[in-house]
């Protein structure tokens, strides 16, 4: 074959697949095939030689100090290789939550302290041969304790007397001071109500339950250099906070991550265990790994915040809101964690969603002895938006207007407010809405609701949402990434961002293989190593196709433009008339008919090239290597959602089943539609945990853990879940988003729950203010009105 | 504590197994075998992740302990493909419906969909549903899951009417 015939064989291949833009098509997932195949390795996978296994000692009580902690008998016992306790670590105040130098940062703990916090806390671990004998050790290390008197509420935890966990600012169990947010005059907007409507909001304390247990090995190299592989969302972050813990630079703490078994945000903490695991084979000078237990991933893992809200609401006769009130707390357990994000996110989420002048807000996060709460997909949202929403429910009633008409009329628009300050961009809110309405067909739905005469009684609810793109501006994000051409043409896209499952990774390389113009399958994704790729603050905030894909985009524009000044040499033309599809840079076609003939009576030279000619060596040209660097500072956008809900109450056995979710999103663009309408089936089941069944649960005396496992944290499985129909709406793109795209990640969590409870009440016509609604509960409500 | 022999049938080729007498399958699998595509994700057998085929039967493998399943024959997810070439059509089907996320769960549950599929060709949905109860999912809300299994089973059915 001739070079001319490999190069027309090549335009050939390229052209059959030009049609189609690869931005919104499901296109094969780069990370599938090894995870059906089983080949995918994650951490807990990977072989080491000479590995030890670590296992951590927890506490079996809830405040305390140590008074004793005797290692002898566990260091005696063979296979043991070594023993920490927090007599024979470094102690260095750090915060957990990695987010070095932004305003969610609490620097309140230790690799290991002198003081318990919590039921369950770590107090020592092990390293040993075998994992049998480092559980062996464990109990072979004798702790003594000196109780303290423990708190478990908010409430107790905030009087005046209570005990203190923390010697720190701002005191009595604060975990941050009030967050404060005022707009409008509130007390005008109360004198001018027609209606004032106010109650109380609580919810439990849901945990992400994640399928791969928190997980972490740790190896030196003999030359003071620190590989990390684990399963984090935040691989920088933890970097970051080991380097500093450790008394290392950067340079010599490597972190490795590729599969991850889900995170939904809580993968973002440091667990203690990633120094612990790093001093342990220091110690030991052999790789040692740190596997928690399914029990362990409840008392060492995050929680969502569980929370009271007391909310104020005053309306016109005609729907509209002219004030509303709050004042929320967080139950942050024993450590702040992301504590002051969750409080600022959630607080601030009050201003929006539904549009209101008037509002004064404020939010509390404090310290209890109880499991921590950490980042959780819907990051104070999930909590605020639950109680807003069904006040929504509560206020149309009263007001008489239908609830979705009431929430569409109200919901927030283009120029108004968000919660970052920003202006709202678009009407993706009453899209939704209005596409929801139309969908289910509400008005009919409504107009036959709590009829029959059976036992079962069915409901229909709705509720919305609103959630950010990036952190920004609570922290001021960028998304870095560097593209490189390969002299045959295909591309390698390095980014820092981590891939939870989502399909992250495969939306970025659409993104590059759209904006290069070169096929998806010439393009490969480098992450998960510290060392190599550049920096990204980790994967959350539903910012990494958004701000890590703007990033990508930006990089391989860099690097098109250096392959079409190239071309254009190869082609005799302006690189500003060349353009690229499909894997192949063409002179753009004249625009004008006179052009054109001018075109076709020429003796026309070559018109087109493939990528890959263009870049392969010639005589006397080397083979070109692009390279396109990017810095992307987002500022936000918000997505938007409303669901509609069906259920069914069993009036007999207090049992709730959602029959079926009909969930509208606003994305702005989809890159990925499979993998998008899989981000929202998957929260919407999270969603129906919440709203239903999860609280992972401690003795309100002790402090113990109650169900810290799979059998007693009940969740929503195959057999409980409803149809969904997905509707995704791309009716209000970002400009800051790569093709107008925005994040879904957080999104489908939140809107579900309170449409749950507004469905019960629906159905049944018992008001339910807290979350999970528990059979049990609905049986007393309805015998107590009855 | 000394070790015992297990000869066993591991996809298809005859093995000896090593192990400890309390070792469980799940950890002579990763570990002895050298098969780490079978995820530990409770070692309870609360989860279903560790799900494997024991004479046909999807069993949690950490559930059952190595020194019992002597002469026995054991699929795990990487037996599950008819040759290293070629994909099962339920992972071909996972992969094209978005049954799979993190893919922590996804060996489990396809080995599971493996058994429905040998054992009730064409399940209706509800039976399929039935059939990962013991499977958690945490990530795809199922409905993706269900959707690939229903599709492979439609076109292994077809392909059965088309052959006869």
């Amino acid at each position: 074959m001739t070079a001319r015939d490999a190069m027309a064989l090549d335009l050939q291949q390229a052209a059959s697949t030009m049609a189609p833009a690869i931005i919104g098509t499901s296109v094969k997932r780069t990370d599938l095939t090894a995870k059906v195949t089983g080949d995918a390795r994650y951490v807990a996978d990977m072989s080491h030689v000479g590995l030890l296994h670590g296992k951590t000692l927890r506490s079996k009580i809830a405040h305390a100090k140590i008074k004793r902690i005797d290692t002898r008998r566990a260091l005696a016992l063979p296979g043991v290789k070594a023993v920490l306790t927090h007599e024979n670590v470094p102690r260095v105040l750090h915060a957990g939550s990695p987010h070095p130098r932004s305003a969610s940062v609490t620097c309140d703990q230790y690799i290991l302290d002198d003081t318990v916090r919590f039921w369950g806390e770590g107090i020592a671990v092990v390293a040993a041969t075998t994992e049998e004998i480092a559980e062996e050790a464990l109990g072979l290390i004798d702790v003594e304790y000196e109780a303290l008197p423990a708190v478990f509420t908010i409430e107790d935890a905030m009087r005046p007397d209570a005990p203190q966990l923390h010697d720190r600012a701002p005191g009595g169990n604060l975990v941050l001071p009030p967050v404060v947010v005022e707009r409008g005059d509130v007390e005008r907007g109360f004198a001018e109500a027609d209606l004032v409507i106010e109650g109380e909001y609580e919810g439990g304390r849901p945990t992400p339950a994640y399928m791969e247990p928190n997980v972490c090995t740790c190896e030196w190299d003999g030359n003071g250099n620190l590989t990390v592989w684990i399963s984090t969302q935040t691989a920088f972050m933890v970097r970051g906070i080991m380097a500093e813990v450790l008394g290392l630079p950067l340079h010599k703490v490597r972190v490795l991550v590729d599969h991850m078994g889900g995170g939904f945000g809580a993968k973002q903490d440091l667990f203690q265990t990633e120094f612990l695991c790093a001093l342990l084979a220091k110690q030991t000078r052999r790789p040692v790994r740190i596997e928690y237990t399914r029990e362990e991933t409840f008392l060492g893992g995050r929680t969502r915040h569980p929370f009271k809200m007391w909310l104020k609401q005053g309306f016109k006769r005609d729907g509209t809101i002219v004030a509303r009130e709050a004042r929320i707390v967080f139950n942050s357990g024993a450590y702040g964690s992301h504590g002051p994000g969750v409080t600022i996110v959630g607080t601030n989420s009050l201003t929006s969603l539904y549009r209101c002048e008037n509002v004064r807000l404020e939010g509390r996060c404090v310290y209890t002895n109880s499991p921590i709460a950490g980042a959780f997909r819907g990051y104070g949202c999930v909590q605020t938006y639950y109680g807003l929403d069904i006040q929504m429910d509560e206020a149309a009633e009263k007001l008489g207007i239908d609830p979705a008409e009431l929430k569409l009329q109200n919901a927030v628009r283009t120029g108004d407010l968000a919660p970052s300050n920003h202006p709202v961009l678009g009407h993706g809110l009453e899209d939704c809405i209005r596409r929801g309405i139309a969908e289910v067909d509400w008005a009919a739905l409504r107009a036959r609701s709590r009829a029959g005469e059976g036992v079962v009684k069915r409901g229909w609810g709705m509720g919305c949402e609103m959630h950010g793109s990036s952190a920004y501006p609570g922290i001021k994000e960028q998304g870095n990434a560097i593209v490189k051409m390969n002299e045959d043409g295909s591309v390698v896209l390095m980014t820092g961002t981590a891939g939870l499952g989502t399909g992250a990774h495969t939306a970025l390389a659409q993104i590059v293989a759209e904006e290069l113009g070169v096929r998806f399958d010439d393009v490969s994704v480098m992450h998960g190593d510290t060392n190599v790729v550049p920096w990204d603050i980790g994967a959350f905030a539903s910012h990494t196709t958004y701000m890590g894909g703007r990033a990508a985009q930006m990089a391989a524009t860099e690097v098109k433009k250096q392959l079409l000044e190239r071309a254009a040499g190869l082609l005799g033309a302006s690189p500003a008339d060349l353009e690229v599809r499909g894997g192949v840079i063409s002179v753009r076609s004249p625009a004008t008919a006179a052009d054109r003939s001018a075109v076709e009576g020429a003796a026309h030279p070559a018109r087109s090239i493939s990528v890959r000619d263009a870049v392969s060596p010639r005589k006397g040209v080397p083979a070109a290597q692009f390279v396109g660097t990017a810095t992307y500072y987002p500022t936000k956008s918000y997505s938007f959602a409303a669901h509609f809900v069906e259920v069914q109450v069993d009036t007999e056995t207090g049992k709730i089943e959602v029959v079926q979710v009909v969930p509208v999103h606003e994305i702005g663009k989809v890159i990925h539609p499979v993998a998008a309408a899989g981000q929202i089936e998957g929260g919407i089941q999270q969603g129906i945990g919440h709203a239903l069944y999860e609280d992972y649960q401690i003795d309100m005396t002790t402090g113990r853990s109650l169900n810290a496992n799979f059998v007693d944290y009940k969740m929503p499985l195959s057999m409980d879940m409803p149809p969904i129909r997905t509707i995704i709406l791309e009716t209000a793109p970002d400009p800051g988003g790569p093709f107008g795209a925005k994040g879904v990640g957080e999104d489908p969590i939140v809107a579900i729950g309170p449409a749950i409870a507004n469905a019960v009440y629906d159905a049944i016509g018992v008001r339910f203010r807290h979350y999970p609604i528990r059979p049990e509960q609905v049986l007393q409500a309805l015998r107590q009105r009855n | 504590m000394s070790k015992r022999i297990v000869p066993l049938t591991l996809n298809g080729e005859a093995r000896e197994l090593v192990v400890e007498p309390h070792r469980s399958l799940l950890d002579a699998l990763r570990f002895e075998g050298g098969l780490t595509g079978t995820k530990k994700g409770c070692d309870v057998g609360e989860c279903g992740s560790c799900t494997v085929l024991l004479d046909g039967k999807p069993v949690c493998a950490c559930l059952v302990l190595a020194a019992e399943v002597g002469g026995s024959e054991i699929v795990t997810i990487e037996g599950v493909q008819p040759s290293p070439d070629r994909l099962h059509p339920l992972q071909e089907n996972f992969m094209k419906c978005g049954a799979a996320q993190c893919g922590f769960c996804t060996p489990g549950i396809i080995v599971a969909a493996k058994a429905l599929l040998d054992e009730n060709p064409m399940p209706t949905r509800d039976e399929i549903r039935f059939a990962l109860a013991g499977n958690i999912c945490r990530c795809t809300g199922y409905s993706k899951i269900i959707d690939a299994i229903e599709l492979t089973a439609r076109e292994l059915h077809a392909e059965t009417v088309g052959a006869a």
